[in-house]
Parts: C-alpha cells; structure tokens; sequence
C-alpha cells in the first residue's frame, strides 16, 4: 500500500491509532476469555483448586493421579479411544458411501441427503432423548418393541454395560454422517468428469475408477472429515450425560460410558476438583493437539509427494 | 444443445461405468449398490417418526404395549393440558410442556432466552470478528502477524481447557445466570474471525483504496465496504453460529443455576432428569420438538446456503 508513505506522520499515527481501535473489542475479549484462563488453567493443574480455599501448589500430583493412580480416570481414557476409533472408522466410510449413493442433483437423491443431514441441524439434546425415549427399558420402548418382533425378550439396553459404547457409536454414527456426506459429495463434484471418461476409454472397470481416481483425488476431504471427527469425537459429554447418566455417576452403569469431558465434569461441577479437573482438561488439550500436530505433518507431506 | 440421448455424465458415483456395458445394466447395478442406503435411510426416518408420534400421544397411549405407530386419539395436551390442576389429581392428565416449570410462559421462557442469546452472539461475534479481521487482512500494522498467528493457534484448544477458570471469573464477576454470562465469553470466536481473514485476502484493495482516496474514515470504510463484500462469509459463519449456540449446553450447564436463566438445551436436560416414566415421554418429546423447531426451518428455508457455508469452510478451514 503505497500511499503511507506520502502522508505525513501524524496522519499516519492516527490510521495507526484507529487500527488498534478496530483490533481491540476482538482482541480483548480473546485475551480475557480464552488465552487469560488458558494460562490460568494451566496454573490450576498444578494445584489443588476446589473453588474455594485459596489454591495451593502440589506439583505434578495431579497428572501423576491422573496418569499412575486413578483408575477411573484410565477407564475414561480407555472408553474415549474406543468410541473415537469406532464412531470415527464407520461414520467416515458411511458418509463416503452416503455420497457416492447420493451425489446427483436429481431430487430423489436431493431429498435422500436432506434426511440424512437433518440430524445435524435437529437439537442435539432433543436427540438424546428421543434416543432415552427409543431405548426405554420396558416393552414400550421402540428398540425393545423390534426385539420383540424378532422373537427376543426385554432389553435393559442403557444398564447393560456392554452396550454402552455400541449404543454411543450409533447415536454418534447416526447423527453425524450426514455432515460428512455433505462434505465428501463437495469433493466429489469437483473432480472433472473427463478423468473418468478417459479411465472407461481406457478400460478401466468401475472398481478400478473409484481406486485411481475417487480415492485419491477425495483424500484432502477425507482427512478433514477424519480430523474433524476425531477432535469432535474426543470431546463428546452431551451423550453420556444425558442418556448415561445416573444418579451416583456421570458415566452411566460400572461408568461403562465414562468418557473424558464427562469425567471433567464430575470431578469439576460435582465434586469441586477443580484443579484436578482443570489437569484433566490438560490432558485432552494434549491428545487434541497431537491429533492438530499429525494433520499438519500429514498435510505438509501430502504436499510435498 | 445436442440431439443424440447424451449418456449420463461419468462421474464419481455408483454409475461410474465399465466400458462394453450397456446404459441399462450399469444403471441396475447403480440401484442394486444403492439399496442399503435406501435402507439406511430408514433408519434415518424411524427415530423422528417415533419422536413426532410420541409428541401427540396420550398419557396412556404412551404406555402401551405394543406401542402404537399411528397416534389413537392425537392431542395436544403434550404442549398445555387444560384438564391438569394443580391441586387434583386427573386420572390421564399431566402438565403439557408449557405447565412443567414454576416460571413465567413455561417452556416458552426458555425459547426466549435461547433466542435472545443466540442473535446476540451471531451478531456481537460477527461485528467485532469483522472489524478486526478488516485491520489483520488489509491494514499495515506492526504485530499482526503475531496477533494472527495466536489466533489461528487457539483454534487447536478444546475449549472445555478454559472452562474452569472462566467459570471462576463468571463467579467473581458475578456474572453466573446472567445474560451477560452466556454472552460475553462468546463473541471472541477464533475461528470466524480466521474465516473472515482468508475471505478478506482474496478480495482486491481497490475498492477499499478509492474509498480512501475519497477520504472516507477507516469506520466508514468497515461499515460501507467492507461488511457489504463480507456478506457471503458472514452468511456461512452465521450459520454455524446459530446452530452452535442455540444447541450449546456443557457452558449452560456449568453457569445457569435458576430456572428463569436456563436455555433450550439445558431446560429439557432438566425436564427428562425431573420426570423419567413412559407417560412423560410425551411432554419430553414435545419439548425436544419444540427445540428443534426453529433450527429445522432455519435449515430448510436457507438448505442452499448450509451446503455451501459448510463446504466453504470446510475448503478454507
């Protein structure tokens, strides 16, 4: 911009000032809401905060808890990993399959992605309990109504521990492959149709087009989707809380469905740990920020192929 | 236009062809591939179905079994039962939606603030991300880049890290079930004003240098030139926007103690918590329903731009 240099200093100072004006609502706002408690938050992992008594230094007696001593802690962690793995593999190759079915513009495959991505835009409480509601434990449930119809007898579907994680990657699967679905059939419209008509010039047969050419040319939707759904799914606290919860544990049955944002909430909201609360919310800022780290590496080399 | 019966463009679906093979066959394998999303799709349908019959089933009917797909006798009495009383007990009769909380208009408070707090973040947020997104794209000044650098690194946080200490400072200010805690710690969102940067450089300086030139203020710049050009963007996050805040609840949860300041989301978290028989289902389902309602229209009216704002941010993101 090269008119600065023509305006003399004081003019240019006050384009300065008023600068600093605009940045500044954002700026402080940011500062006193996220990077203030960030700071402050790693502070009180240090300490044994209960909202109360003045905090007081312990170390590393947090973490070394969390990490060597508590086994509810480890069972969180435990039961997160599986459901991100679980909720993430099937909700990405469902989205994908979701797209290929329905990327067209003709409207029964418009009408088909509106009913898949409706779950997206529902209230996601009101989907729990609709959930709640469909798995209810007697015979006038909707899940237990179909079991019945299948010869089977009454379910126990939200006390049976080892359904549990099954029953979140559903509601999580369910609820979230439209949103893929949308992204990928973005993805799949861009990529030229003359690629495949050379591919069928060429021979190739259907199965061989979608691994040279869909495959390949989707993988930059494919890892946002993955990526996305990895962060999203680490954070999840909604589900267990509402359809889990009991009235002596967040986490549902034996805590079959203790997770690590619900287990935050516990020791934070329930028990006023909350220096301990805040070093378990340290541990998922790093499991999400390896997650971050991974993308970027994988993108640069992406890159550089 | 062409006149022979152009075949269906190749492209990256179920009817990606096999040469030597007819229109017909490939089209039958494309369906036959199709079919358990089609399938699928009912299982999409069946949840809702059963929540919207539920919404207009009696008390009794509820309890049912076999449960019933078509409701017998439809009401509303899920919403306000005119029967209930307070002091006597009406065999078949419960409090609809807007008769469960001891609060004035019931159930429609709770819409209420969740409408106040939602506009007032999408708007809030959107103006200050605006206004400073304007200053890091296309004013020259020292430290922005450091300042955008910050910014787009907070976007890795999980934002539950922050949230012990900010409930303390909402406790210290005595902001817990205000308006002002829901608000406040809201509007700096890292993530528009990152949108709104990478929108902004990818549109020209002339417009805003002319306005210069002709000696418009940089405030006036902002508000004539800049917002205007930033429509699209503005559209795409506030959707995301809305969506998130009228659904938010973890923040809710944590700073709402009175039923008065309670949002949509943590109201019916309360409503299934006080009541958990089969014959309340319908009270909760109506409740879920009434939830969902203004974010379902919002989509199907602007269907065009949810599709594009997520794939938009979805490229630059």
């Amino acid at each position: 911009m090269g008119t600065h240099t023509a305006q003399p200093q004081r003019a240019r100072l006050r384009r300065y000032a008023t600068s600093y004006a605009m940045l500044l609502p954002f700026l402080a706002l940011f500062l006193a809401f996220l990077v203030w408690p960030l700071a402050n938050s790693l502070f009180l992992s240090f300490t044994d905060f209960d909202g109360i008594t003045p905090a007081r230094l312990t170390g590393l007696e947090n973490f070394g808890n969390l990490l060597f001593e508590d086994d509810r802690f480890r069972h969180a962690l435990g039961n997160t990993f599986i459901y991100v793995l679980a909720s993430v593999v099937i909700g990405t190759l469902l989205s994908l399959g979701l797209a290929l079915a329905f990327s067209g513009s003709s409207w029964p495959h418009r009408i088909m992605r509106t009913i898949f991505f409706l779950p997206s835009v529902t209230s996601s409480i009101a989907l729990m309990l609709m959930w709640k509601w469909i798995f209810f434990p007697s015979d006038v449930g909707l899940a237990n109504t179909v079991v019945g119809w299948l010869g089977g007898s009454t379910v126990q579907w939200l006390a049976t521990p080892s359904l549990t994680i099954p029953i979140l990657v559903l509601m999580s699967v369910w609820g979230g492959m439209g949103y893929g679905m949308v992204l990928y059939v973005a993805g799949l419209n861009t990529i030229p149709g003359e690629y495949y008509e050379a591919a069928r010039i060429d021979g190739a047969t259907a199965w061989q087009q979608f691994r040279s050419i869909t495959l390949p040319l989707l993988r930059p939707v494919t890892t946002y989707v993955v990526v996305t759904g990895l962060i999203g799914a680490f954070q999840i606290f909604e589900a267990v809380y509402i359809v889990f919860r009991g009235t002596n544990s967040v986490g549902g049955v034996l805590d079959s469905g203790l997770m690590i944002v619900p287990y935050l909430y516990d020791q934070g909201f329930t028990h006023f740990q909350l220096g301990y609360a805040s070093a378990i919310a340290w541990v998922l800022f790093a499991i999400i920020f390896v997650i971050s780290m991974i993308n970027l590496r994988l993108g640069r080399a992406m890159k550089e192929l | 236009m062409t006149t022979a019966p152009a075949p269906t463009r190749p492209r990256a679906s179920f009817d990606a062809g096999e040469p030597e093979r007819d229109e017909r066959r490939r089209k039958r394998r494309g369906h036959l591939l199709r079919l358990p999303f089609y399938l699928l799709a009912l299982t999409m349908i069946a949840p809702f179905y059963w929540m919207l019959i539920s919404v207009f089933k009696t008390p009794t009917e509820l309890n049912r079994h076999p449960p019933s797909f078509v409701p017998g006798s439809p009401t509303l009495n899920n919403f306000y039962d005119p029967d209930w009383s307070a002091t006597q007990i009406n065999p078949g009769h419960l409090q609809g939606v807007f008769q469960r909380f001891q609060v004035d208009f019931g159930f429609g408070r709770f819409m209420f603030n969740s409408l106040i707090i939602t506009i007032a973040i999408t708007v809030g947020s959107l103006l200050i991300a605006s206004l400073a997104a304007y200053v890091i794209a296309k004013h020259e000044i020292k430290g922005r880049r450091v300042i955008f650098i910050m910014i787009i690194a907070s976007m890795m946080i999980p934002w539950q890290t922050t949230l012990i200490p900010n409930y303390v400072i909402m406790r210290n200010l005595g902001w817990l079930d205000s308006y002002a805690g829901y608000i406040v710690p809201a509007l700096a969102k890292a993530f528009v004003l990152f949108f709104l940067v990478q929108f902004l450089q990818s549109i020209p300086n002339e417009l805003i240098q002319a306005a210069r030139v002709d000696g418009a203020g940089e405030w006036r710049i902002w508000w004539q030139i800049v917002l205007p050009l930033l429509r699209p963007a503005l559209a795409a996050m506030s959707i995301f926007i809305v969506l998130a805040e009228w659904n938010n609840f973890l923040w809710p949860l944590i700073i709402v103690q009175s039923d008065e300041m309670a949002n949509v989301p943590v109201a019916l978290a309360r409503l299934s918590s006080y009541f958990g028989g089969a014959q309340h289902y319908g009270t909760i389902m109506a409740a879920g329903f009434l939830a969902s309602l203004p974010t379902v229209i919002f989509f199907l009216v602007f269907q065009r731009y949810f599709t594009r704002g997520i794939v938009l941010s979805g490229v630059k993101g």
